[in-house]
């Protein structure tokens, strides 16, 4: 087993990974950016290196930068977390050359899958269902050729895409030229490469993944779904394990497990990876893209089915077989996941960076909290705005439901906006309620509701908070100046100068 | 002690007819009602009212306050009539539009200068956080006052960023 493992990430996923190396009797090297000098994955970690200034270009992407750092501390393996290098084959590869273990799939599977074609073509070949496509980047007649062929609505996607960036969806062809430059010239500032394929669309799909894990003497499991439609932006919110649908059709558990083992399998995988699948309103599934990493989204799956997969893959790296067959595989009640976003939900999800003045956690029965976040962390615009995962486990939907409205109440932050009161009114919304989920959810969801009223009296109770707090403070603040700092405020109001 | 107050944009007033803990109040021309309050940790007031329990936090922002309550956030601005020669003439003088960050962020690109005429909706400045980048648009149409920040410049959320008049 490995005696030190270095974390090539930050934020909550390094927490996560850092929790897992040292129950195993791992020590952990943290690496971080100028902005992240007092981030929680540095303070948390046994040993921390700098390894550049803030933008991820010249730090957490710089795989010299991230090997120096292993080397320098004598790491015997890297992990890579999700996001940043984490599916960045060259990467992995300079880590096999520096005698460092990858934590993760071979070099080779990364790149079999890491391609949105290459991956399709993959899957095709293992006779995985796939959405009708182009199989490679095409030209405007090849796009209207298969538009023409199979039907408008189509998708446009990049080829080298990910989160949404250079997606388009095209309704009739007099718009197709118009979608096509957009998407190309977007993908090209996004991914360095304008290549753009066309999809027929599904519409309303539900996003539904299989978690995957194989070990490198070639057994392989599935550990079954997550329903992930919640989405904005193209981006999850919100998952769940088990899938509402497929709790109510439990044959899709099997026929999709073996569906992506058998296309994972075509890639040589092992490791832990996620096969994301479209399913239709009639519940035909479709591959959609392979993740060969950790998911932001696996504390669902951890939750059902007990294991741990951080430790899983350590373990797999280093070795060892996968200690469990598929029949040993068991799923017990439900888990919901949210994840905590510094963002305003009512402003268009615009990301809401800044310091936090005050924090508390939900604590309590079936509440697990993945964050990196502390009172008085300042949340860096430089990444991505997400600050914790909050997962509930109950015995049904109902109750984990219940549950999750119960934690987010409990979950106070201030000096940010977040998005944990617009994670109440969906878990209250009976559409949400019935399991009806598809990909446009959210979009819908703001298309028919209107803002949440508050009962009555909530008005009252903030205005004259908000009385008493101004009065307060303009008492320490006529007490003179030395009184009137924010410190001596704070005393004061609390030992009663609010009276 | 007379209280003028914006409430989500709503004029509003309260009166203090007793200080904290026993408070005793009368929001705008309502009946005169009673509450407990106290300050448990720094800006949270723990407020019994008609024998119901309510945690309300009270954050200050540059905007005013921001008193969020179960998941609801109201923005307050409170005005002491008494101290009105000293908050008075801040902002909001006729005629004179103030364009204000939506998010904190930094300031990518700054599209007008003073003295530009603008029209209704067109962008002015344009700030990133996070990856995401959001221009800001003349309200309406006008000529172009002040241009408060600089391409590079890290800015609040509600700074003003430029006045239209």
């Amino acid at each position: 087993m490995f005696r030190k493992v270095l974390i090539a990430n930050r934020g909550e996923i390094a927490v996560r990974v850092m929790r897992t190396l040292r129950e195993m009797g791992i020590s952990t090297v943290a690496v971080y950016s100028d902005a992240d000098r007092t981030s929680l994955h540095v303070r948390m970690a046994d040993e921390a290196e700098h390894i550049g200034p803030s933008p991820s270009e010249e730090s957490y992407l710089s795989i010299d930068r991230v090997l120096d750092a292993a080397r320098k501390h004598g790491a015997d393996a890297i992990h890579p977390g999700y996001g940043f290098l984490s599916e960045n084959a060259d990467f992995a590869a300079a880590c096999e050359d520096a005698g460092l273990v990858f934590i993760g799939p071979s070099v080779q599977s990364i790149r079999m899958m890491g391609s949105k074609t290459a991956a399709r073509q993959t899957a095709i070949a293992a006779g995985a269902p796939v959405v009708p496509g182009t199989d490679h980047g095409v030209t405007l007649e090849e796009a209207r050729a298969f538009a023409d062929t199979n039907g408008y609505p189509v998708l446009l996607k990049a080829v080298a895409g990910g989160g949404g960036k250079g997606m388009r969806r095209v309704d009739r062809a007099a718009g197709l030229e118009s979608a096509l430059r957009d998407a190309a010239s977007e993908a090209g500032r996004a991914f360095r490469s304008p290549e753009i394929y066309v999809e027929r669309l599904i519409e309303q799909p539900r996003h539904i993944e299989i978690q995957l894990l194989g070990d490198r003497h070639g057994n392989m499991v599935h550990l079954g779904e997550r329903e992930c439609s919640l989405q904005r932006r193209h981006q999850k919110v919100m998952e769940e394990c088990p899938s509402p649908l497929v709790a109510q059709y439990p044959e899709m558990r099997r026929t999709m497990g073996e569906a992506a083992i058998r296309a994972a399998r075509a890639a040589g995988y092992y490791n832990a990876g996620t096969v994301e699948f479209l399913v239709d309103r009639d519940r035909r599934f479709y591959f959609l893209e392979m993740n060969t990493r950790l998911q932001v989204e696996h504390p669902v799956t951890e939750l059902v089915t007990g294991l741990d997969l951080v430790k899983l893959q350590v373990e797999i790296a280093a070795g060892a077989r996968l200690p469990f067959t598929q029949e040993q595989v068991a799923w017990r009640g439900w888990a919901i996941e949210c994840r905590i976003y510094a963002e305003d939900p009512y402003n268009n999800f615009l990301p809401f960076p800044g310091k936090l003045t005050r924090l508390r956690r939900p604590l309590g029965p079936g509440v697990r909290l993945d964050g990196c976040v502390y009172d008085g962390w300042t949340v860096p615009m430089e990444y991505d705005p997400l600050l914790a995962k909050l997962a509930v486990w109950a015995d049904t939907r109902e109750d984990s439901t219940a549950r999750m409205i119960r934690a987010l109440r409990e979950y106070d932050v201030a000096g940010i906006r977040t998005n944990i009161g617009f994670f109440r009114q969906i878990l209250e919304d009976a559409e949400f309620r019935r399991g009806n989920l598809h990909t446009g959810f959210i979009e819908e969801f703001f298309a028919r509701t209107s803002a949440p009223q508050p009962p009555q009296d909530l008005a009252a109770v903030a205005a004259l908070a908000a009385a008493v707090h101004s009065l307060a403070r303009n008492r320490a603040a006529d007490a003179g100046p030395a009184a009137a700092s924010s410190s001596a405020w704070r005393e004061s109001g609390r030992s009663g100068l609010l009276r | 002690m007379k209280l003028a107050l914006r409430i989500n944009g709503a004029e509003d007033r309260i009166e203090l007819l007793s200080p904290a803990p026993h408070c005793r109040f009368r929001l705008g021309d309502g009946p005169e009602r009673s509450a407990h309050v106290e300050a448990p940790e720094t800006g949270v007031y723990s407020v019994l009212l008609d024998g119901r329990s309510y945690d309300a936090s009270v954050e200050e922002t540059a905007g005013g306050l921001v008193v969020a309550i179960d998941g609801f956030r109201f923005e307050i601005a409170v005005r002491d009539p008494r101290r009105w020669s000293r908050q008075a003439g801040a902002r909001g003088s006729g005629g004179v539009e103030t364009v204000a960050a939506p998010m904190p962020g930094k300031v990518v690109r700054v599209l007008v200068s003073p003295g530009d005429t603008v029209e209704a909706g067109q962008g002015l400045l344009v700030v990133e956080a996070m990856k995401m980048q959001n221009e800001l648009k003349a309200t309406r149409a006008g000529r172009i006052l002040t241009v408060g920040a600089k391409e590079g410049a890290t800015v609040s959320a509600g700074e003003i960023l430029a006045t239209i008049e």
